[in-house]
């Protein structure tokens, strides 16, 4: 495998900005960023330092106003919206710090909505996504609503739902912001397990102990990486 | 996503709220139950009048004559064009001359007519017939009320005796049950028989068959039963056949009435289009007969059956603009809930953006939504309106419910809510997925 081959994330000049008013407030500056196969990196930064407008465009949920983004050596910054929903769906999995479970599904159905998104039927969703599900330990709870979880089980739930499509990465935005202590644990603890069967991931966080975790740090301030 | 599980992600959403989904729809619901009324009442409307007409013949033409009294004689007749003649009972002729003169001045008046008794009689149809072309029938006919009794009556009741020519069950469209209709010879020689109309026949003898042969007295004279007629029903004409006893003409001239009568005659065109000219004609020869200052009544069937026809297609028309207004107030109803609803799901709408669902998905999961409350909505007011209808007919309205009207009614309220619900949803497919998923 080359070395080319091997970089999933490759942003160059990246610059983003923000209207407020009449004014353009640059966000993000010349932000080059690349990411191996099989990395674990974390970005840490304050608030304000513009990590989750960084993680919005690696999570092609928002587009940069110049630069070049490549995801899996795909042109990202020159796709549409169909094209960037699809790249979502087939080749990023998301870990919010709200977990975003859809209220009214129960926790299978959310599991595997990107896989039912994708074309799939119910009962082939359900047959891919149980290995995942049994690995994260969630099975007793399919039929329950997320309203019924604890917040350790509703992110467990939340990165299942991320593998099920068996993404090229997996993004997760202050994946412990919600937890505590011990289920922070537990979940940093899932991510170095799935780092080490593979699995790249991008880690956005204002916590350095979190960001710890990580096999390398990136930090992020006023815009710019250092 | 594939159609099927974006019904299945609809049907999740609908069960999960079902009062929310019956409250939005009430509107549909209201809509399609009043187009299905609608169809079903305009339908019933033009069956009525189609019965009640079906024993007129669309060619017809009755000419009647209405004395409105001697212009001064303290009859107190009824005065038309605003006359004050006929009301001028009890005034003496000079003062009456003096007030007609004196209202004269102020303009309007205009000269008394009909003021002449006059009686139209078989030489006016020849008359009629030998000036005029395209005739094809003609018959005359007069009804008076008498007391009758006969079969199984305790006490006489009081009937229409309807005075008719043999020819009159021709012109009428009408048919026997039993027996024979009135013959030229009974007329002639002013026989004392007689046919009845069918409930006369089940109130006096309690079956048609009891009444054929029978006798029956009429003001003290008996009259032997000719034969019974077929029911018609309600009916649009003067003579309500059920109801009436049929005699000769002369007989009823004879024994009933004597000569002082109002008689209708009535000619039937050998074309429909012949009738205005008919009409026109007919008043001239009568003019020739009877002078200038003399008015008949002229109606037409043809003009009857349009009139009748027009009002029902008015009143339809009428229901039906006000359930296309409620169809509008329901799909605004579903358009407000649906935007709140958008509102309240656009952080699920953000999540199912994030994990790539496409604008065309959200946009179908939406409007399916919308067309399934619709449904439910259009499916409830067939169900209502099926329950309204005992009531309505309670009211003694035809309501003629049918297949067809319940399809377009379901079809109405299915496109109205999908037609509301497609700007809410294409809202919904616009967001964009960060904003949606940062929306508390």
């Amino acid at each position: 495998m080359n070395q080319e081959a091997s970089v999933i994330i490759d942003m160059r000049k990246i610059n983003k900005g923000y209207m407020l008013g009449t004014e353009k407030v640059p966000v993000l500056k010349n932000v080059d960023f690349q990411v191996n196969k099989g990395e674990f990196v974390a970005i840490l930064g304050p608030s304000g330092s513009g990590k989750t407008t960084l993680m919005n465009i690696i999570g092609c949920m928002d587009v940069c106003d110049d630069g070049e983004y490549f995801l899996e050596g795909q042109p990202i910054h020159d796709m549409q919206e169909k094209e960037l929903g699809m790249i979502r769906n087939q080749k990023i999995g998301f870990v919010f710090q709200n977990y975003q479970l859809i209220s009214t599904y129960d926790i299978l159905q959310n599991i595997m909505m990107p896989l039912v998104v994708r074309g799939m039927s119910t009962k082939e969703a359900e047959e891919k996504s149980m290995p995942i599900i049994e690995m994260l330990g969630i099975s007793h709870r399919l039929r329950h609503k997320p309203s019924e979880l604890s917040g350790g089980q509703k992110q467990r739930a939340s990165i299942a739902r991320a593998l099920v499509g068996q993404p090229a990465l997996l993004l997760a935005d202050e994946p412990t912001g919600a937890l505590d202590t011990n289920s922070g644990k537990d979940v940093l603890a899932l991510f170095k397990q799935l780092h080490q069967l593979g699995n790249t991931i991008v880690m956005i966080t204002h916590d350095l102990n979190v960001a710890k975790s990580a096999e390398r740090i990136v930090h992020i301030i006023d815009g710019c990486l250092e | 996503m594939k159609l099927t599980e974006i019904f299945r992600l609809v049907w999740l959403n609908l069960v999960q709220n079902k009062f929310k989904v019956f409250l939005t729809s009430t509107g549909i619901i209201v809509g399609t139950a009043t187009i299905m009324l609608v169809i079903a009442i305009g339908t019933g409307g033009k069956l009525e009048v189609a019965e009640q007409f079906k024993n007129l013949n669309a060619g017809s033409i009755d000419i009647s004559y209405e004395y409105n009294g001697s212009q001064f004689s303290g009859m107190g007749g009824s005065a038309p064009g605003g006359n004050m003649g006929g009301g001028m009972g009890g005034l003496s002729r000079e003062n009456a001359d003096f007030m007609q003169g004196g209202f004269m001045g102020f303009g309007g008046m205009q000269e008394q007519t009909n003021t002449e008794q006059i009686i139209l009689s078989e030489e006016d149809i020849s008359n009629l017939e030998n000036e005029i072309s395209g005739i094809s029938d003609a018959t005359i006919t007069y009804t008076t009320k008498e007391e009758a009794e006969g079969g199984d009556l305790e006490e006489s009741v009081s009937y229409t005796i309807a005075c008719v020519k043999e020819n009159y069950i021709n012109i009428s469209n009408l048919s026997m049950a039993i027996g024979e209709f009135l013959t030229e010879d009974n007329d002639t020689y002013k026989e004392r028989t007689c046919v009845l109309g069918y409930s006369v026949a089940k109130e006096m003898f309690d079956s048609v068959l009891d009444a054929y042969d029978a006798s029956v007295y009429i003001d003290n004279r008996s009259y032997v039963v000719n034969g019974v007629l077929s029911e018609v029903g309600t009916v649009a004409s003067d003579i309500s056949p059920d109801e009436a006893i049929f005699i000769p003409y002369e007989t009823g001239i004879k024994y009933l009435t004597g000569k002082n009568i109002s008689p209708t005659i009535t000619l039937v065109a050998e074309d429909v289009n012949l009738v205005e000219t008919i009409m026109e004609q007919a008043q001239e020869v009568l003019a020739e007969s009877y002078g200038d200052n003399v008015e008949f009544t002229m109606s037409d069937a043809g003009s009857k059956m349009e009139a009748a026809s027009q009002s029902n297609e008015t009143l339809t028309l009428l229901l039906m603009a006000m359930a296309i207004i409620v169809f509008v107030v329901g799909g605004i109803g579903i358009m407000n809930v649906l935007f709140v609803s958008v509102k309240e799901r656009t952080n699920e709408i953000g999540i199912l953006k994030a994990i790539g669902c496409d604008r065309r998905d959200i946009l179908t999961e939406f409007l399916l939504e919308a067309s399934c409350i619709s449904l439910v909505g259009a499916i409830l007011g067939v169900l209502v309106s099926l329950g309204i209808t005992p009531i309505i007919e309670g009211f003694s309205v035809r309501v003629e419910l049918s297949a067809w009207g319940g399809v377009l009614s379901l079809l109405f309220g299915v496109l109205t809510g999908t037609v509301f619900g497609f700007y809410p949803a294409y809202k919904a497919s616009r967001l964009v997925p960060v904003e949606a998923l940062n929306l508390e």
